[in-house]
């Protein structure tokens, strides 16, 4: 033997935790699903308890799943592959345990918050500044930890698991960073640096390429590892992993504006994110194919094998989420589905199929390895496999249905030129079976994952009292040869860039290659926010949008405490449904100083971008008290606590003075915000009882709220608006 | 495929056993690609500002005057109904019936089924703000009152049902539902023939 060898451990024992945490964090994040699918088929699940509303909890449901569920599985995933590629044990026992723990804080955090309504409004972005700070730490522990690990390597070159590794470590810091930006007021409540078009432009920056570096590239690293290894076959064309890596990262950063099709965002910047998304088709698929391609030879396995089962459901729904994307991507598509459930059944088929089938798979791969011990009962993984994959299933059938209903029903016209449905609720009672269908699958899926844990229960209870921990033998990095290009391959141009060795030199030089992949997400993106930010054109100003009133803002900040947004939009396209139902299209100018703006991705109720003036004060007090008394079919949670919690009127000088801070010409109102608040409230409280409505109010929450939603939309009706010439606009004027 | 010499070569790679083939990426794979790149290159001529298309403003405003042609705006459909025209209506029961279910399911929220009003103005009284004659009563419906957070029904109601509602809040008056919204606007005759300008009530009181 060679006596230059060093011996080494791995560290499973930080693996076993987060396989722990996947499953507890995926069962909580898939109840709170479940809770909220049944609130939408009947608002009687919101229980008239504020902190289990919908608005609330729905945040809590896409964190739980995203950060806790396929967070705790893409570490549990690369902790146990990268000590194993690399042929090291994680640079320092100590940043690993930091890590975990501090994920877990943060998981709790935002357990504990989002029901409070701490929020910053901002999709998967919610949780507020201090949380934000322990995730910005965590994640530099997590990346110091796993760059350690790569220079005290043993290995000479890096597989293509840890290429996908890196790209999500560094852009998901980026990502998170920079979207993240505020000013705080409190303790947990801050203000977007960002105002209305530039904010929205940012958070879809992020929001989409949360999807892309924290569940798919960390989970097209794992397939990398986890199904060479369960099927026992070669990887199928290391040069495909080298094109559809580079591709993959660079083309993905920009697409995030196909969010924004027909919003008050420049056309321009829309259309860049749906080309980008339509290039991306075939470099998301190249993952697909180097799945599919690996399991050649090994398909009589999948028969028996539970591990490749949820593997190869795993990739199919990965290449049907990764298709469908740039389809609705596509600027005429996204007009029908935008706002919609289809969106809604699109991330599923991507969170439930892709993220995870791939985190069972990795879990029933690792069971026996990580606890030493068989399988408790293969005939109960299979059974878990077949009712996830019914729940799923039922889950997606119901819910394309509701989004292509509610989507064609919007736009329907009749024979006069009517909306057909002009009532929005009718759309929404269309709905209702294709809701209850939801929750079955949906309950499906949870029952799969509770026969999961009992089976990993089951495997660790018959662990060995003391774990092995075999000892492994390698050379030192100084010791290997030195990198060398590979054998030269004729053909075309990728063929020789990969073949011919320059790839490979990369590939032995972690820096050089983790410098390329920041180069390539950082300039990809700059070409975008640049744009986004500097060209004035972008945002005419209109000169009658004015900054909210110091109650109006209060009212606001109320919307976003009872997460409004999340049903409700405010931005009303240029299509003809959408003026004839709403009235006249959201202008850029209008959201100048909304930080964060609230244009909302969904429309499970009305979009509220005109509701000012819509409706009488005291409407608006009998809707929120009880949404039913009004409409009677409506699912919306009702707000009782309003009428009788007290507006914090000392706390709105803050606010102003935050917003005054960010640019918002308040003026007068930096010196005397709580007395304007309370004029404006008593005004309105008078008016409220003289229309027939409860007295007492003028010191009540529902007053300001109020306040803010009758100001919507109004500014930029008022004379002296820059009006752009819209023929037979509707909206009752 | 499997006559190319390339095919299933494997690499000296090996991570943790892991093994690595050299296959040429499939050829409709890579053609799918370059051709979704040039189509974006294309598609990007189109954009308004950047190359010569008009973008979706323009596309809304020629979606808008198209339709502004075809159809009778929803404003002006109730201009020219006659009184005789809902008293017509009123004497249909099947209409009425149809009404009332409009009134149930649109206007209650506001006016309450019984037509007490709550935070609409009582319809079952003699007191009105914006006319009692039945043509008035059908344009109230039809345009709405937006200053007082009523909405213009004609927007979404057809005009058929516009003229049911309008017969069936004829038939509310002098009904005396429970729990009444006191009287706003002015005290109407019920055989007022005589036209009037549209009332200026404040919360309740009249002009």
């Amino acid at each position: 033997m060679n006596p230059e060898l060093q011996s080494f451990t791995y560290d499973d024992a930080i693996v076993r935790k987060f396989l722990w945490a996947t499953f507890i964090w995926g069962l909580v994040g898939m109840l709170v699903g479940l809770l909220i699918a049944l609130q939408l088929a009947n608002p009687w699940f919101n229980f008239n308890i504020p902190w289990l509303s919908f608005g609330r909890l729905r945040p809590l449901h896409t964190n739980a799943v995203i950060f806790a569920f396929a967070g705790n599985a893409f570490f549990m995933g690369c902790y146990y592959s990268t000590q194993r590629l690399l042929k090291a044990r994680m640079f320092s026992d100590t940043l690993s345990k930091l890590h975990f723990w501090g994920w877990q804080t943060i998981i709790v955090s935002a357990a504990l918050t989002l029901p409070l309504g701490l929020t910053q409004a901002k999709e998967y972005a919610e949780l507020e500044w201090p949380i934000d700070i322990l995730i910005a730490v965590v994640w530099v522990i997590f990346a110091v930890n796993f760059f350690g690990t790569m220079i005290r390597r043993r290995e000479r070159h890096l597989y293509v698991a840890i290429w996908f590794y890196i790209a999500s470590i560094l852009t998901v810091a980026v990502l998170h960073i920079f979207n993240n930006l505020s000013i705080p007021v409190a303790p947990f409540k801050s203000y977007s640096i960002y105002a209305g078009v530039q904010d929205a432009f940012m958070q879809w920056w992020y929001g989409h390429n949360a999807v892309a570096f924290f569940l798919t590239t960390p989970f097209l690293g794992m397939m990398y590892y986890f199904l060479p290894k369960a099927a026992e076959r070669p990887v199928y064309s290391y040069r495909l992993s080298i094109l559809h890596f580079w591709t993959l990262v660079f083309l993905y950063i920009w697409a995030g504006p196909h969010h924004l099709h027909y919003t008050a965002l420049p056309e321009w910047a829309s259309t860049l994110g749906m080309l980008f998304s339509v290039m991306l088709w075939m470099p998301s698929w190249g993952g697909m194919i180097n799945g599919l391609l690996t399991l050649r030879g090994a398909w009589n396995k999948v028969v028996d094998d539970p591990v490749l089962k949820f593997f190869v459901v795993a990739i199919t729904a990965y290449g049907m989420s990764t298709f469908e994307g740039p389809m609705l991507s596509v600027r005429s598509v996204n007009a029908l589905a935008h706002y919609t459930d289809w969106v809604i059944a699109h991330v599923h088929t991507g969170a439930l199929g892709w993220n995870g089938f791939m985190a069972f798979g990795m879990v029933y791969w690792l069971l026996p390895r990580l606890f030493q011990a068989r399988l408790h009962s293969h005939k109960l993984a299979e059974l878990h496999f077949w009712l996830a994959t019914i729940g799923i299933i039922f889950y997606a059938s119901a819910i394309y249905t509701a989004g292509l209903t509610q989507g064609l029903m919007w736009r329907a016209f009749d024979a006069t030129g009517r909306l057909q449905f002009p009532q929005f609720i009718e759309t929404t009672m269309k709905l209702m079976p294709m809701y209850w269908m939801r929750a079955l699958g949906g309950s499906l899926y949870i029952v799969g994952m509770l026969i999961f844990g009992y089976n990993i229960l089951r495997t660790w209870q018959a662990r060995p009292k003391v774990y092995e921990e075999p000892v492994i033998q390698a050379a030192p990095l100084a010791a290997l040869e030195p990198a060398r290009a590979a054998v030269p391959v004729q053909g075309g141009l990728w063929a020789r860039f990969s073949g011919a060795g320059f790839h490979r030199r990369w590939e032995a030089l972690p820096i050089t290659f983790s410098i390329l992949v920041l180069v390539a997400v950082i300039v990809a993106s700059l070409f975008e926010i640049l744009p986004t930010f500097l060209i004035r054109s972008n945002v005419p100003t209109i000169a009658t949008v004015k900054p909210y009133t110091p109650l109006e803002l209060a009212g606001r900040d109320l919307y976003i405490r009872e997460g409004c947004f999340n049903c409700h939009s405010q931005m009303i396209r240029p299509l003809r449904h959408e003026t004839e139902r709403y009235g006249e299209y959201s202008k850029p100018g209008e959201f100048v100083y909304d930080h964060p703006f609230l244009w909302g991705s969904r429309r499970i109720g009305p979009d509220l971008a005109r509701e000012g003036g819509k409706y009488p004060d005291l409407w608006h007090v009998r809707h929120m008290e009880n949404p039913r008394s009004i409409t009677p079919n409506s699912i919306m949670p009702g707000y009782s606590q309003m009428l009788t919690a007290k507006t914090d009127f000392d706390g709105i000088q803050k606010r102003v003075d935050a917003m005054a801070m960010l640019g918002v010409p308040y003026g007068d109102a930096v010196n005397r915000a709580p007395r304007m608040a309370r004029d404006q409230a008593h005004a309105l409280a008078v008016g409220i009882e003289a229309q027939g409505g409860p007295g007492g109010l003028e010191d009540k929450e529902i007053v300001a709220l109020v306040a803010y939603l009758q100001r919507l939309g109004v500014d930029a009706r008022r004379p002296g608006a820059v009006a752009l010439a819209v023929p037979a606009a509707g909206g009752g004027k | 495929m499997s006559l190319d010499p390339r095919q299933d070569q494997l690499l000296a790679h090996n991570y943790d056993g892991i093994q690595e083939y050299d296959n040429p990426m499939p050829r409709w794979w890579l053609n799918i690609f370059y051709a979704s790149i040039v189509f974006s290159i294309l598609y990007w001529l189109n954009v308004p500002g950047v190359g010569i298309g008009k973008g979706r403003i323009a596309e809304y405003e020629k979606e808008m005057a198209a339709a502004a042609a075809k159809y009778a705006p929803a404003a002006s459909q109730a201009a020219g109904v006659s009184d005789a025209e809902v008293l017509a209506v009123k004497a249909d029961a099947a209409r009425l019936a149809s009404g009332k279910a409009t009134f149930i399911s649109t206007c209650a929220a506001c006016h309450t089924a019984e037509g007490g009003g709550n935070i609409g103005p009582n319809l079952a009284d003699d007191f009105w703000i914006h006319g009692s004659r039945p043509s008035q009563i059908c344009q109230t419906i039809n345009g709405g009152v937006p200053d007082k957070g009523m909405p213009a029904w004609g927007q979404s109601l057809k005009h058929e049902q516009v003229l049911d509602v309008a017969a069936y809040v004829l038939t509310l008056r002098g009904t005396h539902p429970g729990h009444p919204k006191a009287a706003q606007g002015s005290m109407e005759p019920a055989s007022i023939e005589a036209g009037e300008q549209p009332g200026q009530a404040g919360a309740g009181g009249g002009h």
